[in-house]
């Protein structure tokens, strides 16, 4: 456990709009760390894996997943980060459009830590989001093994 | 359609000359059977007659054969009166004599019909009487027979003789002539009989051909409809799949549409929220603004901020809702129509009134009066989807009431062969006739718009009334009140014919 990393928190969003508000309201809950942002599944996942600096090399991490990207499905982004890998401890919240209970099912028997359905009512999305703030103010986020 | 009604008329047509030609065929055996009946008859009846004169030839042989014999033994019986043997002849010649013109008597009676002979016996005759003269004189006189006499004795009988052969050989030429009829006649009989018979083998065999024939046609046209009925329940089968994948595909489509509307729609609504937001540091400046320095605030200025935008803020929120209400309900139909049906038998007056209780605050509070038909009959169905069809229609029933005319609502099912028929039957403000379709579309509704709602609840009754086999369909006048029919099968089928 490394206390002097801060945690990254990396959002896999394909609509920019989406990911503006959660960014938001994030940073509405106080929250400071950094934010990086992808718009899809495959670039989200080089930088998960295999940049210097991104949290399979370098510190802790959250994951914000949306379950509908343009070039493969958040659930197998979700299937592949919780299975064997360094990041299978990394906490994934999974902040999707889609209320359909099978769909959550599968999340959570994949590994998914919180799921969160984004409501149009936008006081509640904005609840939710700063829920998820504290949520992260107060979480231990497990780092890089040291190998 | 048109080429099974030309084979039906074919087959109709075939059926009729089958019958026909077989009626023919059987008058035909029956006539040659009759025909043959009574040559058989005819032949017999000839038969016995040429039996009949053969017989009449043999007698008249017979009797001839009398004449001659008789006539030896007046001659005899003379020479023995002659050689003077009186004692033993002597009274046998009146006998033979009597014979000998009996049996011309005889002779003339059988030969009747025909006038040779009858010429021939007459001088048979005549040369008898004149020998029984001549013999009774020669035996009378005793001892004197002139040599003259004997020539003429001899002579007489020789005619007799000669004249009585001729009559039997012209009798038997007659029998000859008859027995000959009489073969030819047997032999037309058999010719008769073989022709009947081959007529009978013949109208037999064509009976048999024809039976054989229709039979085969019979079996043929029974393979065709049994494979045309295979085909149709093939064509049944697979339109049947058509119409499943279809529905899967809507449901699919109407699912992914509502997630991929519902996006953008976050976007609205927050971003939306963050201008109005936003609105509220710049109202309190202008505030401040109009406070400190009225002279450098602007009228457009101050309305945008206090006016344009709260009110477009406030019309996107709102238009967004209802986009979003909207979407939702065609998530509700499409996840309904994906939802498992678990067919159960059901008390319907019990469900009635459990759904009314849920509905009893509204009731009330309305004063509506709602009545369920006791002892309902009983339905194998889904309950939920049976308890959303009763409830959204009661819930319609209780909605739309005719202002200042108490509330009834009346609840009932009737068992029609098969199928439950339910009713739900108010008296409210009732649905134009033009209406009464248009109403189970999805977001359509009727009447004055003065209640809340979506237009969604009857095109979800529709949905699930379809998806449990069955139809609605509503009567109604317009301001006297509506009844809502719901015919569902009394025991669900499933999925395959409730889509077929």
């Amino acid at each position: 456990m490394n206390a002097h990393q801060s945690v990254n928190i990396v959002m896999i969003e394909d609509d920019e709009g989406h990911a503006r508000l959660i960014e938001k309201n994030i940073r509405r809950a106080g929250i400071s760390n950094d934010i990086h942002h992808f718009l899809d599944g495959t670039s989200a996942l080089d930088y998960l894996y295999n940049s210097p600096d991104g949290p399979a090399h370098n510190g802790p991490a959250l994951i914000l997943l949306d379950l509908n990207l343009p070039d493969m499905s958040g659930t197998d982004i979700l299937a592949k980060i919780k299975g064997e890998g360094p990041l299978k401890r990394t906490p994934v919240v999974v902040l999707t459009t889609t209320d359909d209970k099978i769909e959550i099912q599968r999340c959570y028997d994949l590994g998914c830590n919180v799921y969160i359905t984004k409501p149009v009512n936008y006081e509640s999305f904005a609840d939710a989001i700063r829920q998820l703030g504290l949520f992260l103010s107060v979480i231990q986020v497990p780092g890089v093994p040291e190998s | 359609m048109a080429t099974d009604k030309t084979t039906d008329k074919t087959t109709i047509e075939a059926q009729r000359r089958f019958g026909r030609t077989v009626l023919l065929l059987v008058i035909l055996g029956f006539a040659g059977v009759l025909i043959a009946g009574l040559t058989a008859v005819a032949v017999m009846l000839r038969g016995q007659e040429e039996t009949r004169w053969v017989d009449h030839t043999y007698q008249v042989e017979r009797q001839v054969g009398m004449i001659r014999l008789s006539l030896e033994e007046m001659r005899s019986a003379r020479r023995g009166v002659a050689l003077n043997l009186a004692n033993d002849s002597g009274a046998t010649y009146p006998d033979a004599s009597s014979r000998f013109f009996k049996a011309i008597e005889e002779v003339g009676r059988l030969t009747i019909d025909n006038p040779v002979q009858q010429r021939r016996l007459s001088q048979i005759r005549v040369l008898g009487h004149k020998l029984d003269g001549l013999f009774i004189a020669s035996m009378l006189s005793g001892t004197s027979i002139t040599p003259q006499a004997e020539a003429e004795r001899q002579d007489a009988a020789r005619s007799v003789q000669q004249l009585s052969d001729q009559m039997l050989a012209a009798e038997r030429l007659l029998m000859t002539t008859r027995s000959e009829a009489q073969r030819r006649g047997i032999a037309t009989f058999y010719i008769v009989l073989a022709v009947t018979g081959a007529l009978l083998i013949g109208v037999a065999a064509g009976s048999i051909w024809i039976i054989r024939r229709y039979t085969e046609d019979l079996r043929a046209s029974q393979d065709a409809l049994r494979e045309l009925n295979g085909n149709l329940e093939g064509a049944v089968l697979e339109r049947t799949t058509d119409l499943q994948r279809a529905n899967e595909e809507i449901q699919r489509f109407a699912y992914i549409v509502s997630h991929d509307l519902r996006s953008p729609l976050v976007n609205v609504m927050g971003f939306t929220a963050e201008l109005d937001a936003a609105t509220k540091p710049l109202s309190a400046l202008i505030d401040k603004i109009e406070e400190s320095a009225p002279d450098l605030l602007t009228e457009a200025a101050r309305l945008a901020v206090r006016e344009d935008l709260p009110e477009s803020v406030n019309f996107i929120r709102s238009s967004t809702q209802k986009m979003d209400r909207l979407i939702n309900a065609i998530l509700r139909l499409s996840r309904e129509g994906r939802r498992t049906i678990t067919p159960e038998r059901l008390d319907l007056t019990a469900l009635s009134t459990s759904v009314v209780d849920t509905l009893r605050h509204r009731i009330d509070e309305l004063g509506v009066d709602v009545r369920i038909a006791p002892n309902m009959p009983a339905i194998v169905s889904d309950r939920l989807a049976l308890e959303q069809i009763v409830a959204n229609l009661v819930e319609n029933a209780v909605k739309y009431l005719k202002p200042g005319r108490p509330g009834l609502v009346e609840i009932g099912a009737t068992l029609v062969r098969n199928r439950i028929l339910i009713s739900i039957a108010d008296n409210g403000r009732g649905i134009e006739p033009r209406d009464h379709e248009r109403i189970f579309d999805l977001f359509r509704r009727s009447g004055a718009q003065d209640q809340p709602g979506e237009g969604i609840g009857l095109a979800h009754v529709r949905a699930l009334a379809y998806r449990l086999g069955g139809t609605i369909g509503v009567e109604s006048e317009f301001e006297k009140g509506a009844t809502f029919k719901v015919n569902l099968p009394a025991e669900y089928a499933g999925e395959r014919g409730a889509a077929a």
